[in-house]
């Protein structure tokens, strides 16, 4: 059994069955032995940055492990943008390129390119691979590495020499098996386990203690798996709580003390509480600056407990008072528990937040006017009525982004899937495709702008390829919607560079990728344009026009402090003109 | 590390620059040495001077660094690194680690 055998060997020991790739010089003998292999099923995507993409998409979807290939050089190049996306949201992926022969490595040769040097920034852990008895244990210290402690991508560089040598199957590192054994968190010393407690204790004496105490939490939630441990901490303490845009989904759509999320496009009812909070429970985040807003004004009357599985984000932006570096599961789990004999007294605070939610929660007003434009929350607001409770919607980055995530109503955050960290335009649609072969059975769609879609607009092919049933809706303003507004608000709407009017024909396009669609512009056709596409049994793209002065509201000037929201009070079109006049 | 700042400090860049030094020990691979001095460079510290030697299978690091920034945070940002096994600062001495 030859290397690239042996990869192929260790996918099906680690149940990985589906793999997202691209062919190429230097990966060739792996892909020679995927001719003879049927437990893989290999995507073909028709751009190395749509493999990496899909990849994280499936792994988002599903909670497993993502793997993408590629080629040297340029096929490595071009993973680069999906594996930064994937390790700034903390996805786990595993990543294997081929590298030039051992022999040419460091002689400019065809397709060379530092690989391991290029990417340290943006892996968990990577691995150029220069011995072929080293390949099975760096393997499965990889796989466990990517989906270890707080995930991320975890790369492997192997030269197509070693790809085609034969691998001693007993040479195995066990020290590597050892190695990665102990990479797990120490949870369970004595040390921690009383660090732990102690932790847990104070936690629940300042929860007794406050009178505003605020849940706040993010993506980790999901990553440790502790959805339902979360839930029944949110429901049984009925803390008021926010999230940041990576934990859109935790509470589920009927918490009645969910205030929604916070930060620069947040509403104003979850900026309020925080910034009136006497004690800040954060769970599962990493205080990120589009959250914080300006960090001397956050939460400046609160005490901070912060609960994480990567202790080096604790005390980073804000000093806590509290810090636990636990398993999330164990830790709500045990806080519920303390809290079932004595609850909280905070319905004086409880009944303050909900009239905030009501004055200052996401609202968006469905247009009347049946012949009048669409907005792109009044869109968004019907998909979320239309769409099933399981629905998984991949988002690009920009205002759709932000109307999704203000105005979706998700009931889980592994359906709403996100380029949090990094901001990808061009994520979505790969990344949906991932998500559909992570469920095969689930509704998925891909909200994106006129900008994003064209970055990886090639992946079209894909999903006629594989015939995916995904939805793609592009929210179009013929412009970069989110500089637009940003050069309006914050730069004397001086345009520069954002419009877009000569976009292709969306609706034409998707037809010669064989993929039907419709276009709507007009209020009254939301909704049939909606239920058109769903019913539809194969992928069906829908376009639809919106207003181009349309912004996102509220928001924050970047760097500002999240009290200081800048809200629409009249349409954007009529600022536009007066400054004009 | 809490009780060394008071809770909701907010954790500033903007004090004057310290000297340190961190004596690191991580496994022998490739690209070790760059992965180390990259995560220092991006967390806001400068190397002033640099000892490395290699025993075996780990390398010995001794770095002296100069930032504002707390030296925790480049400590626990260090030891995320995989082959990073122990991050000490200043002179106290690095029991044995295994890899």
């Amino acid at each position: 059994m030859n290397g690239a055998q042996h990869i192929l060997q260790a996918f099906q020991r680690h149940s990985i069955t589906t793999v997202f790739g691209y062919p190429g010089g230097c990966i060739m003998p792996l892909y020679d032995a995927l001719v003879d292999d049927v437990s893989v099923e290999h995507v073909l995507c028709r751009h190395e940055q749509g493999c990496a993409l899909a990849a994280d998409g499936y792994a988002r979807a599903s909670g497993n492990l993502g793997v993408c290939i590629a080629t040297s050089g340029p096929g490595a190049t071009n993973l680069i943008t999906g594996v930064a996306n994937a390790f700034q949201d903390s996805v786990p992926l595993l990543v294997i390129t081929g590298q030039v022969p051992s022999e040419l490595i460091g002689t400019d040769a065809f397709q060379e390119t530092d690989v391991l040097g290029m990417t340290l920034g943006i892996v968990k852990h990577s691995y150029l691979v220069d011995d072929a008895d080293s390949l099975p244990g760096i393997l499965v210290e990889a796989i466990a590495l990517a989906q270890s402690g707080r995930p991320g991508p975890v790369w492997i560089d192997i030269p197509k020499d070693i790809l085609l040598t034969q691998v001693n199957p007993e040479a195995a590192d066990h020290d590597k098996r050892e190695s990665c054994e102990s990479a797990e968190p120490r949870t369970d010393s004595a040390i921690y386990s009383a660090a732990i407690d102690k932790g847990i204790n104070e936690t629940l004496r300042l929860l007794r203690e406050a009178r505003q105490p605020l849940l706040y939490s993010g993506g980790g939630i999901t990553l440790a798996g502790a959805e339902d441990s979360f839930r029944e901490f949110a429901e049984h303490s009925a803390l008021p709580g926010v999230v940041t845009l990576k934990g859109i989904g935790n509470p589920g759509r009927h918490n009645p003390n969910h205030l929604g999320m916070l930060g620069m496009h947040g509403c104003r009812a979850a900026n309020r509480a925080v910034d009136e909070c006497d004690l800040l429970l954060v769970i599962g985040a990493r205080l990120d600056d589009r959250a914080t807003g300006k960090p001397e004004t956050f939460a400046p009357n609160a005490k901070i407990i912060h609960i994480d599985a990567d202790s080096a984000e604790f005390n980073k932006i804000k000093a806590a008072a509290v810090t636990i570096n636990a398993n999330l599961n164990d830790v709500l789990s045990a806080l519920t528990r303390g809290l079932q004999a004595q609850p909280l007294s905070i319905e004086t605070w409880q009944k303050q937040c909900r009239t905030w939610l009501t004055t200052g929660g996401f609202q968006a007003a469905d247009n009347e006017e049946a012949l009048a434009p669409i907005t792109g929350p009044a869109f968004v607001r019907q998909l979320s009525r239309i769409a099933s409770d399981d629905t998984i919607i991949s988002c690009d980055v920009g205002q759709h982004q932000m109307w999704v995530a203000q105005h979706y109503q998700f009931n889980h955050p592994r359906q709403h899937l996100t380029s949090g960290g990094l901001g990808t335009m061009g994520f979505g649609l790969p990344a949906a495709i991932g998500a559909q072969f992570a469920k095969p059975g689930t509704a998925v769609i891909n909200v994106a702008g006129d900008g994003s879609f064209m970055m990886n607009a090639q992946e079209l092919a894909t999903i006629r390829r594989y015939r995916l049933p995904l939805k793609i809706i592009i929210l179009d303003n013929q412009c970069l919607g989110m500089v637009r507004q940003q050069q309006e608000l914050f730069y004397n709407n001086r345009e520069s560079h954002i419009n877009l009017d000569d976009n292709p024909d969306f609706v034409a396009m998707a037809r010669a990728f064989g993929i039907p669609a419709l276009h709507i512009n007009r209020t009254d056709q939301i909704r049939r344009g909606i239920e058109t596409i769903l019913a539809y049994k194969g992928p069906m793209l829908l376009h639809v026009a919106v207003a181009r002065e349309e912004n996102v509201w509220p928001t924050v000037r970047p760097g500002g402090s999240n009290r200081d929201m800048i809200e629409s009070t009249k349409p954007a079109k009529n600022k536009t003109e007066e400054n004009a006049a | 590390m809490s009780k060394a700042i008071p809770s909701n400090t907010t954790v500033s860049s903007k004090t004057v620059s310290n000297r340190h030094v961190l004596y690191c020990r991580m496994q022998s691979e490739p690209a070790g040495l760059e992965r180390l001095c990259r995560v220092v460079r991006v967390r806001g510290f400068r190397i002033a001077g640099m000892s490395v030697e290699c025993s075996g299978e780990h390398f010995d690091i001794a770095l002296t660094l100069e930032g504002s920034r707390p030296i925790f945070m480049l400590q626990s940002q260090l030891l995320k690194l995989h082959t990073v096994g122990e991050v000490v600062l200043g002179e106290r001495q690095m029991r044995s680690v295994a890899f």
